[in-house]
């Protein structure tokens, strides 16, 4: 390859690189991704659909302000989508948040107040 | 060969552990037993990825089995859910709209293209030739990247449901495709050069793992390593689903049967994948993606088996159901079984110890698709 055409991999120095600076940039945010869900407390009417689609459990209605609403263990999610899919009020939605770091286990169990507030 | 009189015999030999923590070796563990660099024997000791898909299958309704399905083979996501949405159909006997098959085997070929430049990144990894391994894997997340505005979903899509698809393709969409299979072609070329018609790349994977065309026959070889040895057999052509009728299909034969012809089978059919996904974005008829399909619906009791053409080979679904919204038992023959716990031992076998990732890589085998 290199001896037929020997000046081919000066072309790369004037490439840009294929991957980038993490922390301090990264690819921005598709539209329709499905990171993690977000919940509109005021549509929320505590119906069991989101809990009973989930292919892995890991919805849960609690009690929060003498209403139900689902707790998400985000550990067990496997962001298919499906709850805000079925929502029959339209009140889960999937967010383009994709960096849930946690350090602790239990900090994925995602309360209806933590469920309801944005990043 | 393996020996009678071990006791004797076995003095000499040496078993060296091929996997799991093998930089070539996947999640895949054999022993390879050597007498000094030929290899003797080798025993494949699967399992170190099973996470037991078909029996959580039974205890899902069949929509949140598609989004199961796709962790079945994590490289290539969409051909299982291409079969499992299809064997569901089957068995309840009805058909998704045109434009939603095709969106499908449009996925479905794109997911075909991204199975095999992982593979070429991988196998130039195991071979040595670490540029291709990091140029390839660049092209990747371009791909990667396309089925995320696509599907909404990097790695699982979760794309497909029975009865279609859940998003549509936009004009925007459409032309990001045509751009990334542009990109694709020209990249090729340079893939030709760095890795296909390299040097060390033909040394080391010519004349090495031959198969005979009777003897791959004989062991369950489907898919690319089947075609690499002179058999034209390929599920989209023989018996055509979704949008492949519609399509002019061209099924790669090499002659050779060796690491290398397999090798180029796989690069010729990146090229049939970017012609087959033109052919359908141009025929794209209009009108619904998806029939209404209800969570719960109840599936008839019964059996229905489907077969698609996976990026390794022949994958099939065989379904039963017994009349709930939740099937009774699924089985999934995953390509990469017999690749890996049949050809594999048997093409090591007198080869030399150096030849082994060469030969494993060359058969693509995939082990979360062996394991399940």
């Amino acid at each position: 390859m290199s001896l037929i055409r020997p000046f081919s991999l000066f072309k790369n120095l004037f490439k840009k690189p294929m991957t980038l600076d993490f922390p301090f940039e990264s690819l921005p945010a598709v539209e329709g991704y499905r990171g993690r869900q977000i919940l509109d407390l005021e549509k929320c009417t505590g119906c069991p659909v989101c809990s009973m689609v989930c292919p892995n459990l890991a919805i849960e209605l609690v009690e929060y302000n003498g209403k139900k609403y689902p707790q998400i263990h985000l550990g067990k999610c496997c962001f298919c989508g499906l709850c805000a899919e079925y929502c029959p009020r339209d009140a889960l939605h999937m967010t383009q948040e994709a960096m849930i770091t946690i350090m602790d286990t239990k900090e994925a169990v995602y309360t209806p107040a933590k469920l309801s507030q944005t990043a | 060969m393996a020996t009678n009189n071990l006791e004797e015999s076995e003095i000499s030999f040496i078993t060296i552990p091929f996997g799991p923590q093998h930089p070539a070796s996947g999640h895949f563990h054999a022993k390879v037993k050597v007498d000094g660099e030929n290899v003797v024997d080798l025993v494949a000791y699967p399992g170190y990825l099973h996470r037991g898909f078909e029996k959580l299958m039974e205890y899902r309704t069949h929509v949140q089995n598609t989004m199961l399905s796709d962790r079945v083979c994590i490289l290539d996501p969409f051909s299982n859910e291409m079969a499992y949405v299809n064997v569901t159909e089957l068995a309840v006997g009805i058909e998704a709209p045109l434009r939603g098959k095709f969106i499908r085997s449009i996925m479905a070929e794109l997911g075909r293209i991204l199975s095999h430049v992982t593979w070429i990144g991988i196998t130039s990894m195991a071979l040595g030739l670490e540029s291709g391994t990091r140029i390839s894997w660049g092209d990747r997340e371009k791909i990667i990247r396309i089925q995320e505005i696509l599907t909404g979903g990097r790695i699982y899509p979760c794309y497909y449901v029975p009865g279609g698809v859940r998003r549509d393709f936009s004009q925007e969409h459409i032309d990001e495709i045509f751009k990334l299979l542009d990109y694709i072609e020209k990249a090729m070329k340079l893939y030709d050069d760095l890795v296909f018609y390299n040097t060390t790349f033909m040394t080391r994977m010519e004349n090495v793992g031959t198969l005979t065309k009777e003897d791959a026959i004989a062991l369950g070889a489907t898919g690319p390593n089947l075609r690499a040895c002179g058999v034209a057999a390929d599920v989209r052509v023989d018996e055509p689903y979704d949008g492949y009728p519609y399509v002019n299909v061209d099924v790669v034969t090499m002659e050779k049967g060796d690491s290398y012809a397999r090798s180029l089978c796989r690069r010729g059919e990146i090229i049939t994948s970017i012609s087959i996904i033109r052919q359908l974005l141009e025929k794209m008829p209009a009108g619904d993606f998806k029939v209404k399909w209800a969570m719960t619906k109840k599936v008839p009791a019964g059996e229905a088996y489907f077969c698609c053409e996976a990026a390794r080979g022949e994958l099939c679904f065989h379904m039963v159901s017994d009349g709930s919204d939740k099937p009774y038992r699924v089985k999934i023959r995953g390509p990469s079984f017999s690749h890996a716990l049949a050809i594999f031992p048997f093409l090591v076998r007198g080869s030399q110890l150096a030849d082994v990732p060469a030969i494993y890589w060359s058969l693509d085998s995939c082990p979360a698709d062996m394991d399940r």
